[in-house]
């Protein structure tokens, strides 16, 4: 389907935040507040090993020694940390061994978003069609993963965090918190001590994954913080693509989501990492409500010849914060990321990446693309750094910015470090407004004010659009379509 | 926007530190932890480098004018040499000077920092104003020796239809920082800010600007261009802010920058701060080496390799002198560019 008829198609759809529903199933909290019990309860639900919960209790200890940093561009009332929970699950008796054993509502719920969580549904598809591993994280658990079976036959490993610690141990032992340290920032402790699932995914040497994984994070509970945790590990000479989407409803009350990240690629290895964030962005007049996504993405390029890409769609949550870094140890490892950040109503976004170039010959390339539009703001916030020992470091960034309406705002921060003689680094970025031209164009053509500026801005955004996996690029027009609603006129 | 931070050579308290952001890649108590001794005044010479040029001349020796004040005035058109001497080992000074441009008055102000002696702390506050359909065009050159610590800042208001420029020309210093905040109000005003640093040795050299769009159709162009050899150091802060409101206007921000070798270092922040949507900015950064390719055709020509990296470094770097429109001055800054650059390659 060409892309302007997908878009005008969506727009004849046109509806409001579709994902604020409400599940209502029975569920079980920890208490309000956060202090070492509550970091030792959520250990014990999990039935953690003993290093784990030390781990834990450690994160907790240092995370009380910070202070919450203010330097990014975002104004947000100050979040209550005792005044959250900081577990709640789904009540289940027992580990359910099938999807049948699954609270109904929960299994409605990620139909109602669109998640085919049975597998047969997807088998069941038009030939061909390709399939895709889900691992759905619901609140703080993740209450069913698919495929598995399938992917073990390639040595795949793909299950809960919770699972992987009692599953794979010494494996989660060994690479957890080696790409973000505990103590890296406030968020990054405050997760450590409190996450309590997420996704782990290992990819084992030369293996290419079979089929394109994919975790679904809602948030359900009133009250609650989420603080998944997700490790991907991609062996010497695997290949996985990763992706990952949110939702939350619709509340009065703003909820932090406080992620942690972290991506391992060895020898020869890739992954790609795509998002969709959608979490409910608030009440577009009174910016009541709303999402904190203060997440923490970091890529270790450990190995030589590795590539990490970073795909993001963000045009979700009351505040966004966040920058999917890499690390390019490797010599000719490369780092991508490809940014889309659409802001409106009264949104604020923080975003952008850091490639840190350490090893020979590293290349990077940033391409971020900012919609702003009714009272929001929007920043990318970037560094791009070599090393002396980054002989040939290369690195291409281009961000730019599309305003629409007289109240919002857009700013670029780019940050260049470049330490040594061989370095290449190339950074345009441009503010433009929406063309007068092509909007009258557009319109000359038929098209309503609200269809035009949705056709240009997806024109706008089509280089990012291009890298996300097929059912996701659908899925993010749609939302482009959708966030930009009531930004003109 | 930031707050810009308020020096004062005799309070240590106010020096930043490079948890200030604006300072993050100068960090001054790193290399001035306590307020140096206030250092002795200084008869100065008629002369300087912009002798030629003739005009009027201020001269500053270590932070005092001949008749004593640590402050000067200036009103008017012509030629204005403003020249800031430094001969002290150790010690500390600090100077302010305003500068006004009446309404359609033209003025050339030649600025330069000439340095003797050692390990000295320099600190000059300026203030420029032009009035409406007033032209200024400032020159700045930066002559220090290599363990002197010298910052400079201007607050530069810009009224209606006026036109400021400026060219800093810097060589560093163990620290060296230029300021500029320029008040933009648009409404038919240009703004130009033009920076060169050419850097060898372990020098440092740090060219910040802020231009602040407060009113509709302002124009602002920004070139700035740099070499770093050895373990040298330049840093590019620059900074474009449209307020609200100020709609039609055109910012344009370019730095580029060569390394010369594997320990010298640029930085480079480059930032837009938007909140018009009808307008049109935009930055490019490009930092990296000599283009071989160039190189080798050069050599490929008959030309030796040291007179061609020479002749390539000079194209690149020239293109900002270039763009000064007045002819002695632009002389004098090319002449000072071919010899910066022939001790450093």
């Amino acid at each position: 389907m060409s892309v302007s008829q997908e878009t005008i198609e969506t727009v004849a759809g046109l509806e409001k935040y579709k994902h604020g529903f409400v599940t209502d199933i029975e569920q079980e909290f920890a208490p309000k507040g956060l202090n070492a019990d509550i970091v030792r309860f959520i250990s014990e639900k999990k039935g953690e090993p003993e290093w784990m919960l030390e781990w834990r209790l450690a994160a907790f200890e240092r995370w009380q020694a910070m202070e919450e940093p203010t330097w990014a561009k975002v104004e947000y009332t100050p979040v209550d940390y005792q005044d959250l929970h900081y577990y709640a699950a789904p009540r289940t008796k027992a580990k359910p061994k099938s999807l049948d054993e699954i609270d109904p509502e929960i299994l409605a719920t990620y139909e109602k978003l669109g998640i085919p969580l049975k597998e047969q549904m997807v088998l069941a598809g038009v030939e061909g069609a390709p399939k895709y591993a889900v691992d759905a994280v619901f609140d703080s658990v993740s209450v069913v993963t698919t495929f598995r079976e399938e992917l073990a036959k390639s040595g795949v490993i793909f299950m809960s965090m919770s699972e992987a610690l009692r599953e794979h141990g010494d494996l989660v032992r060994q690479y957890l918190g080696s790409v973000v340290p505990v103590s890296d920032n406030y968020f990054a402790a405050l997760n450590s001590a409190v996450f309590s699932d997420g996704s782990f995914v290992y990819i084992p040497p030369g293996v290419r994954c079979p089929m394109e994984l994919s975790t679904y994070f809602r948030i359900n509970a009133e009250n609650t913080g989420q603080f998944e945790r997700t490790l991907i590990i991609a062996d010497k000479g695997s290949y996985v693509s990763y992706l990952e989407g949110c939702t939350a409803p619709m509340r009065d009350e703003n909820q932090l989501h406080a992620a942690v990240v972290e991506l391992v690629a060895l020898e020869d290895a890739e992954i790609k990492y795509s998002t969709v964030q959608n979490w409910w962005p608030g009440d577009p007049v009174t910016g009541k409500g709303g999402i904190y996504n203060f997440v923490t993405k970091r890529a270790d390029c450990r190995g030589d010849r590795s590539k990490v890409s970073w795909t993001q769609v963000e045009t979700g949550s009351a505040v966004t914060w966040k920058y999917p870094s890499c690390i390019l140890k490797g010599e000719g490892s490369v780092g991508e990321f490809y940014s889309i950040a659409i802001t409106n109503g009264r949104q604020q976004a923080d975003t952008g990446t850091k490639m840190i170039h350490l090893g020979a010959n590293t290349r990077s390339r940033i391409i971020a693309k900012g919609v702003s539009a009714g009272k929001s703001v929007s920043t990318y916030r970037g560094l791009v750094s070599a090393h002396p020992k980054a002989k040939g470091a290369r690195n291409f960034t281009q961000c730019d910015s599309l305003l629409i309406g007289k109240d919002c705002a857009a700013h670029t921060v780019p940050y260049v470090e470049a330490r040594n003689g061989s370095a290449q680094f190339e950074h345009e970025a441009t503010t433009t407004r929406l063309s007068e031209d092509q909007l009258f164009y557009a319109m000359q053509r038929g098209l309503s004010q609200e269809e035009a500026v949705q056709l240009l801005v997806n024109g706008f955004v089509r280089e990012v659009l291009q890298e996300l996996p097929m059912e996701f690029a659908v899925e993010a027009q749609k939302l482009v379509a959708i966030s930009l609603e009531g930004s003109v006129g | 926007m930031n707050a810009p931070v308020r020096l004062d050579l005799r309070d240590a308290s106010t020096f930043p530190t490079r948890r200030v952001e604006d300072w993050k890649w100068s960090d001054l108590k790193r290399f001035l932890r306590d307020a140096p001794a206030v250092s002795a005044a200084l008869a100065v010479a008629p002369g300087g480098p912009f002798a030629a040029l003739g005009g009027r001349e201020i001269a500053f020796g270590n932070g005092v004018t001949a008749d004593g004040a640590a402050e000067a005035r200036f009103e008017g058109a012509g030629t204005l040499r403003l020249r800031f001497v430094s001969e002290a080992q150790a010690t500390g000074h600090q100077a302010r000077a305003t500068v006004v441009v009446p309404a359609r008055a033209e003025l050339l102000v030649l600025e330069s920092y000439e340095g003797a002696g050692s390990a000295y702390a320099s600190n000059v506050t300026l203030g420029f104003e032009l009035g409406e359909g007033a032209r200024l065009t400032r020159i700045v050159l930066l002559e220090e020796p290599d363990d002197a610590i010298s910052v400079s800042a201007a607050e530069v208001k810009v009224a209606p239809h006026a036109h400021y420029t400026q060219t800093v020309l810097a060589s560093g210093a163990k620290l060296q920082r230029h300021e500029t905040r320029v008040n933009h109000p648009g409404h038919g005003a240009s703004v130009r800010l033009d920076g060169l640093y050419v850097l060898s040795g372990s020098r440092h050299a740090d060219l910040t600007t802020v231009v602040d769009h407060q009113g509709v159709e302002g124009v602002t162009s920004q070139l700035t261009k740099g070499v770093v050899a050895d373990s040298a150091r330049g840093v590019f802060q620059g900074r474009i802010v449209v307020d609200r409101g100020a709609d039609k206007t055109d910012a344009r921000m370019g730095h580029h920058a060569l390394i010369l070798s594997d320990k010298a270092e640029v930085d480079a922040k480059p930032e837009l701060e938007i909140y018009a949507d009808d307008v049109s900015c935009a930055h490019g950064n490009t930092v990296g080496a000599l283009d071989e390719n160039a190189l080798f055709y050069a050599c490929a020509r008959g030309i030796p390799e040291h007179e061609a990296r020479v002749m390539l470094t000079q194209a690149f770097l020239g293109e900002v002198t270039d763009r000064i429109e007045h002819d002695g001055a632009r002389e004098a800054a090319q002449a000072w560019l071919v010899d910066r650059l022939e001790a450093l390659l």
